[in-house]
């Protein structure tokens, strides 16, 4: 019933899962994503965060960031639903629940790094949440962009008659995912890695890039 | 196939010794006999190991298998004719496990390491328009499509120099001792791999090496297109000293100037290559 016009990109369609007229779709670079989403949720579920070493500045001193109790779990809630999302935005067969689910890793992300109590980490989290809320415009803009010209938002039906995405759609989508998954901006705004919890601060990174691997996938496949 | 991945760690850690040697030969020192990586990892290997007691102990565990896990499905991607995609998703995770290898221990040493891979990342991103750009020109991203087109168009190194460069580039960006090395610069010991020593040390060589032999590989296969097992070894080795000169000759650059130099320079191979796509 559902078949990928091009295999070219991706590789050959390995299996669909339909959620009504919600259809995913794996091919061995889909899956391949879905699967690196997945171990590293496994990760934050089952690791316990490092107690992060820090050298007291003038003196022969360290100490250990530890990560305890309520923190812990709004964390690793965080972090696993940035997870469970990234397995949404890789597998995703339709352009607009792409973009819910990279706005919610772009939610989720802002979630990881605000609930630190330290004011470096703080403010990196409010100008990750500034960009983060500026980059839904574009994202939903191309969403919307590419509805209005082509009648669809199915990544089955834009294949099939590719190219069918307007350029401009697709440069918004990618602005946007730059934007949600915040990885482009590390150089700028480095103060995250203060942050101990090394399993649900590596979710940040995992999920930005996938994401980017995704969307280089849906621009070329539509 | 399996011989091939029987090979791989031994000829990837080779060339990571002749890359050692060759910098060592062009600045006038002796340098370590060719060999010295793959007794590195020997040794390693049968070191007393344990995990420190600041660490995450899945991850720390963990990122390791993910490691070697990651570069050998990169070898069945290029041996395979897979996607280039997919092998640049797989040097993309890299960066997600020097991060992990980094974060893991707690150590302000790998952390650096680990932090500095991560703003790396924001350089190598453009590489995807690269990507495009062989899609655009070959019609495809299988590389068994890609070496197909080379034996009826001719080398993409000729047509596609730009990306030619930045593959290059990308491959330079991770040899030991190049310019971009900030991941494992010795201000931060050992970088992201200061706190993962014995059997992790040696997992993570072995997955330096088989990444060495893929993106290696890969570069012959994506911008010469096929050649016997011998040639192929020989193009890989030539690839190996022409890198070891660059490595040899420049600096370590700051972190800051090595992702504004790498930055600067895919935007322009990225205006190169868009140019290129007008013309055709």
């Amino acid at each position: 019933m559902f078949e990928l016009p091009t295999s070219s990109i991706g590789g050959e369609e390995l299996f669909v899962l339909p959620f009504g007229d919600i259809v995913n779709y794996f091919t061995p670079y889909t899956g391949a994503l879905f699967l690196f989403a997945l171990i590293f949720t496994l990760i934050c579920i089952f690791s316990k965060p490092e107690k992060q070493l820090d050298v007291a500045f003038g003196t022969d001193a360290i100490y250990a960031k530890d990560v305890t109790g309520k923190d812990l779990h709004f964390r690793r809630f965080m972090a696993i639903a940035c997870g469970v999302a990234t397995m949404g935005a890789v597998t995703s067969g339709d352009v607009f629940n792409f973009t819910l689910f990279v706005s919610m890793v772009g939610i989720c992300i802002i979630g990881i790094v605000a609930s630190v109590k330290n004011k470096h980490v703080l403010n990196a989290a409010f100008n990750y949440g500034i960009i983060s809320m500026l980059a839904t415009v574009p994202l939903f803009g191309g969403a919307a962009i590419t509805l209005a010209a082509t009648g669809t938002l199915s990544i089955w039906e834009l294949s099939a008659i590719a190219p069918a995405m307007p350029g401009i759609a697709k440069a918004l989508i990618l602005v946007g995912v730059m934007g949600e998954g915040i990885a482009p901006f590390y150089a700028a705004k480095a103060e995250l890695f203060r942050a101990p919890g090394a399993p649900y601060v590596i979710m940040i990174h995992v999920s930005s890039l996938l994401m980017f691997l995704r969307v280089v996938e849906i621009m070329l496949t539509v | 196939m399996i011989g091939y991945l029987i090979a791989a760690p031994f000829i990837g850690l080779l060339f990571m010794g002749i890359h050692r040697k060759a910098i060592a030969r062009i600045q006038g020192r002796p340098g370590p006999p060719v060999w010295q990586e793959i007794l590195h990892t020997l040794k390693f290997s049968f070191k007393e190991t344990w995990v420190p007691r600041t660490a995450s102990k899945p991850l720390y565990i963990g990122i390791v298998v993910i490691a070697i896990a990651i570069w050998v499905g990169a070898l069945y991607i290029v041996m395979l004719g897979g996607s280039l995609l997919l092998l640049f998703g797989v040097y993309m995770v890299h960066k997600m496990v020097e991060h992990g290898v980094g974060l893991s221990p707690g150590s302000p040493y790998a952390k650096f390491g680990g932090v500095r891979s991560v703003i790396s990342a924001s350089s190598e991103i453009p590489l995807f328009a690269v990507v495009a750009g062989i899609y655009f020109f070959t019609g495809s991203l299988m590389i068994s499509d890609i070496v197909q087109y080379q034996a009826d168009n001719g080398p993409l190194l000729f047509s596609l120099f730009p990306a030619a460069i930045a593959m290059y580039i990308v491959i330079l960006s991770k040899m030991h001792y190049g310019p971009f090395s900030i991941v494992e610069a010795k201000e931060i010991v050992s970088g992201y791999k200061t706190e993962h020593f014995g059997v992790w040390r040696a997992g993570l060589e072995i997955s330096d090496a088989i990444k060495t032999f893929v993106l290696l590989m890969a570069f012959v296969l994506i911008f010469w297109g096929a050649l016997s097992p011998v040639l192929l070894f020989i193009a890989m080795l030539i690839i190996l000293i022409s890198l070891s000169f660059v490595c040899a000759l420049t600096p370590m650059l700051s972190p800051y100037d090595s992702v504004t130099v790498q930055l600067v320079t895919i935007v322009i191979l990225v205006a190169w290559m868009a140019i290129l796509g007008l013309i055709a």
